[in-house]
């Protein structure tokens, strides 16, 4: 997982629970938010890696298929910078759709180490997850650009009646042919 | 005005002139001509020549006035010349025979009294009492059939004097511009019979071979009869009539209407005080005089000189001193003092300065100003015919007041009073702005029947308003005139002097136009010309339209023609295209009926142009509302790319919530 960073960048006081190592890990981003850091400055990292802990140790089944299931969740968070990490959600949604039905099938086969080991090896169970990710991911980059040249098209039309608007008042009028900045 | 069917044109639609067969023997041209009325009696049609001021008082009241013995104006008007020009003419009698400097030879002492004196005595005495002094008396413009009385020519199509030489003229009409002369007294047809009869009696004009300096000088010097008659022997009685009749004061010459009686006449002697001479003479510039009226005249020949001698004392002290003339030097004093009191321009002083001393060394003497000498009552036509150096120091006497000044320097032998106030509206009319004052009005003022001299009518003699628009129509058919507007300075001076003279009130139209219409008048920034001082083309059309309701000269599709190029300014000024465009429809079918006032009509529209102003506004508002949306939409790119992105993104997560809750659905129901 991504290390901690300070808040306020080298300048300002150090989060509680932060060493100086971390402080300073990131200062050339100093100012931008830390998405891994809480709303009140602190960071969860240490409750995150607890509870991957206590997974891993109590339940080392359901932790070996979800690491399987949720690899490209888990590669995005590490490497995802955007704010709100929007295609980490993305890819942890669609993950969890592909994964929810193995993870029933492990908890409800025994919870067996052998049994994830299998899930996890299935190409389908795999690839249906991986497939699942990758339309997520797939939405996450061509929706905004659809969504941008919508938008854009939709302005250009306008523009197209404003200036015939324009030019019929111009022609009407005597007044100057083309708009500021034509 | 119209042409017969033999081609020759007439005058009035009552006279044809045989323009074909120009008369020798007229220093102006003059073409024999026929009453339509009465085709047997020949007349003569006289032209008025070109930039001089025909006599319009005696040709509006004695046109058709029949006085025994003078060839009086029987019509007037403008005639068409076979080279395409328009001109002024006059008709009269044709003269009864030659005149007589035709036919040079000496008349006997009965010929002269029973063939000459009386009967144009007669003539004179008529004509005198009709307020009208013929001006004009000189052998070669006095006719007789063989054995018959002497008959006056015509002298009405110049101004008075104009054609005479300097011998037939009194001194103090003969030093002035030939066209300065003016009306004159009775006295000058008298002094002018005189010279004839001399020249009758021997064959020949006196003092030929001088020039008209010397003459004037001559007769300064000597007096006239001594100086024309010379070693000329006459008879006594010839010589005491003479004598009468070359009195250098006018008011000592005989009434006409004595020399019908030639016994009672000799009887009467009028005693002259000769002129008091100096013991030492004085030198003014190259002239050396000895006494008043040689000084005076000196004096009017070198301006400076003399203003340098009066400012000096020389003058007073010549006067006093040599002359022995005390009341003439203090006339000269209270010159100077006047002088010293007036605010104005040195050579402004200087020249009222000169002309109130010449006026007090000689009350006989004309205006003198700057070298000029003029009558006042004949400014006008000295102003029209004069040289353009001469018009500018004439129009500077004017500005001056000079002939108040002048007629104040003698009062007993003028109204003052008259004078200076004519001298105030004359001087008033120059100060008015161009067009509507300025030499222009002024000069046109002065002369009621002198052609207008705009660029535009050359060739064309348009002399009253009812003129004016038939010669525009004229000139309109030339289409590289439309670049110009149709009325300029002078043209536009000329209707408002004609409009005052005949009442029809178009000059406070132009008046108006100037002062309310020209800043703000639609076009007036595309068309007026401050140094032409011509109207604007609005204000143009405005006069003219008036100026065709008034005279009635028909249609002017021509002239509408040319106000449908000039309007273009003023079309241009209409914002809308639609309304521009069917303004300019509806002038071009107004334009083809040739009537100016329903033009004016379109174009002069407060109502719509203000309409069309709001409207403009408007769709200035709305453009400007139109521009700023196109710029925000320019501007909001950014935005919407980032809004795209965050709206991509929002999609994306609820596309994966309804995959994972399908998932979770699909678990559940197993």
């Amino acid at each position: 997982m991504a290390t901690a960073t300070a808040r306020r960048g080298s300048d300002g006081p150090a989060a509680p629970g932060s060493t100086p190592a971390r402080r300073s890990g990131r200062r050339g981003r100093a100012g931008a938010p830390d998405p891994k850091s809480a709303p009140d400055g602190r960071s969860y990292l240490w409750l995150q890696g607890l509870v991957c802990g206590a997974v891993a140790t109590l339940a080392t089944p359901t932790a070996v298929l979800g690491l399987a299931l949720f690899a490209p969740a888990v590669v995005a968070a590490m490497t995802e910078r955007r704010e709100g990490r929007p295609l980490t959600r993305v890819l942890a949604l669609f993950g969890a759709a592909g994964g929810a039905g193995p993870l029933v099938h492990l908890w409800s086969g025994g919870h067996t180490l052998a049994l994830a080991l299998t899930l996890a090896g299935d190409p389908a169970v795999i690839g249906l997850a991986y497939a699942l990710a990758g339309l997520g991911w797939l939405l996450s980059e061509v929706g905004p650009l659809v969504l941008r040249a919508a938008m854009e098209a939709q302005a250009a039309a306008r523009a197209v009646r404003l200036r015939a608007a324009r030019r019929r008042l111009s022609d009407a009028w005597s007044l100057a042919a083309d708009p500021p900045g034509d | 005005m119209a042409a017969e069917r033999d081609g020759s044109p007439t005058l009035n639609d009552a006279y044809a002139v045989d323009v074909a067969r120009p008369l020798d023997g007229w220093e102006g041209a003059a073409f024999p001509a026929t009453a339509k009325a009465a085709p047997g009696a020949p007349l003569l049609a006289i032209v008025v020549p070109p930039g001089r001021a025909p006599r319009a008082r005696i040709l509006a009241e004695q046109t058709g006035t029949a006085l025994p013995g003078v060839l009086m104006p029987l019509a007037h008007g403008p005639l068409v010349l076979p080279d395409g020009r328009t001109v002024w003419a006059v008709v009269t009698d044709a003269p009864p025979g030659p005149s007589l400097a035709a036919v040079p030879r000496a008349w006997t002492e009965n010929e002269l009294l029973r063939h000459v004196v009386i009967p144009v005595g007669a003539a004179l005495a008529r004509l005198h009492a009709s307020g009208v002094h013929h001006r004009g008396i000189r052998p070669d413009n006095l006719f007789a059939a063989a054995g018959q009385p002497c008959v006056l020519g015509p002298a009405w199509t110049e101004p008075p004097a104009s054609r005479q030489p300097a011998v037939c003229e009194p001194p103090y009409s003969a030093m002035c511009l030939p066209c300065g002369r003016g009306e004159g007294a009775a006295g000058d047809d008298i002094y002018a019979l005189g010279v004839t009869l001399i020249a009758l009696v021997a064959g020949r004009l006196p003092l030929a071979g001088l020039d008209d300096a010397a003459v004037i000088r001559r007769k300064l010097d000597l007096g006239s009869f001594a100086a024309l008659t010379g070693d000329l022997r006459l008879s006594p009685s010839i010589a005491d009539l003479l004598r009468g009749m070359l009195a250098d004061d006018p008011e000592h010459r005989p009434a006409a209407a004595l020399l019908a009686d030639p016994a009672a006449l000799r009887a009467r002697r009028a005693y002259v005080r000769p002129p008091r001479r100096a013991a030492r003479a004085l030198l003014v510039g190259a002239e050396s005089v000895a006494d008043g009226r040689s000084l005076a005249w000196a004096m009017a020949r070198d301006p400076a000189t003399a203003v340098r001698h009066l400012r000096s004392g020389v003058i007073e002290h010549w006067l006093r001193r040599e002359l022995g003339d005390a009341p003439l030097a203090q006339a000269v004093e209270d010159a100077l003092r006047q002088r010293r009191a007036t605010a104005t321009s040195p050579a402004r002083a200087d020249g009222l300065l000169l002309a109130r001393a010449i006026a007090a060394l000689d009350p006989l003497a004309p205006l003198c100003w700057d070298g000029l000498a003029w009558w006042p009552d004949a400014t006008g036509s000295a102003l029209a015919a004069a040289a353009p150096g001469d018009a500018a120091r004439i129009v500077q006497a004017v500005a001056a007041e000079a002939p108040a000044a002048w007629a104040g320097a003698r009062p007993e032998r003028s109204d003052v009073h008259a004078i200076a106030a004519e001298a105030r509206r004359q001087r008033a009319l120059l100060a008015t702005a161009p067009p509507a004052g300025g030499t222009d009005r002024l000069l046109y003022a002065l002369c009621p029947l002198l052609p207008c001299a705009a660029p535009l009518l050359a060739g064309r003699a348009v002399a009253r308003l009812a003129d004016i628009l038939p010669a525009l129509e004229a000139a309109a058919a030339d289409p590289a005139r439309h670049r110009a507007p149709p009325l300029d300075t002078a043209l536009t001076a000329f209707i408002a002097a004609r409009s005052d003279q005949q009442g029809d009130g178009l000059a406070p139209l132009i008046e108006r136009a100037l002062a309310a219409d020209r800043p703000p008048a639609p076009g007036d920034a595309a068309e007026a010309d401050p140094a032409r001082g011509a109207l604007p083309p609005l204000a143009q059309l405005r006069l003219l339209a008036a100026l065709q309701t008034r005279t009635r000269p028909g249609r002017l599709p021509l002239l509408a023609a040319w106000f449908l190029v000039q309007a273009a300014p003023v079309i241009a000024t209409w914002q809308n295209t639609a309304a521009r465009a069917a303004v300019q429809s509806r002038l071009t079918a107004l334009a083809a009926e040739g009537v100016l006032a329903p033009m004016l009509a379109v174009l002069d529209d407060p109502a719509a142009l203000a309409a069309d102003a709001q409207g403009a506004q408007a769709a200035r508002r709305q453009v400007a509302a139109i521009d700023a949306a196109l710029r925000g939409l320019a501007a909001a790119g950014a935005a919407r790319a980032e809004a795209a992105l965050r709206l991509g993104q929002e999609l994306a997560v609820g596309a994966g919530m309804m995959a994972l809750a399908t998932a979770l659905a699909r678990l559940a129901l197993g």
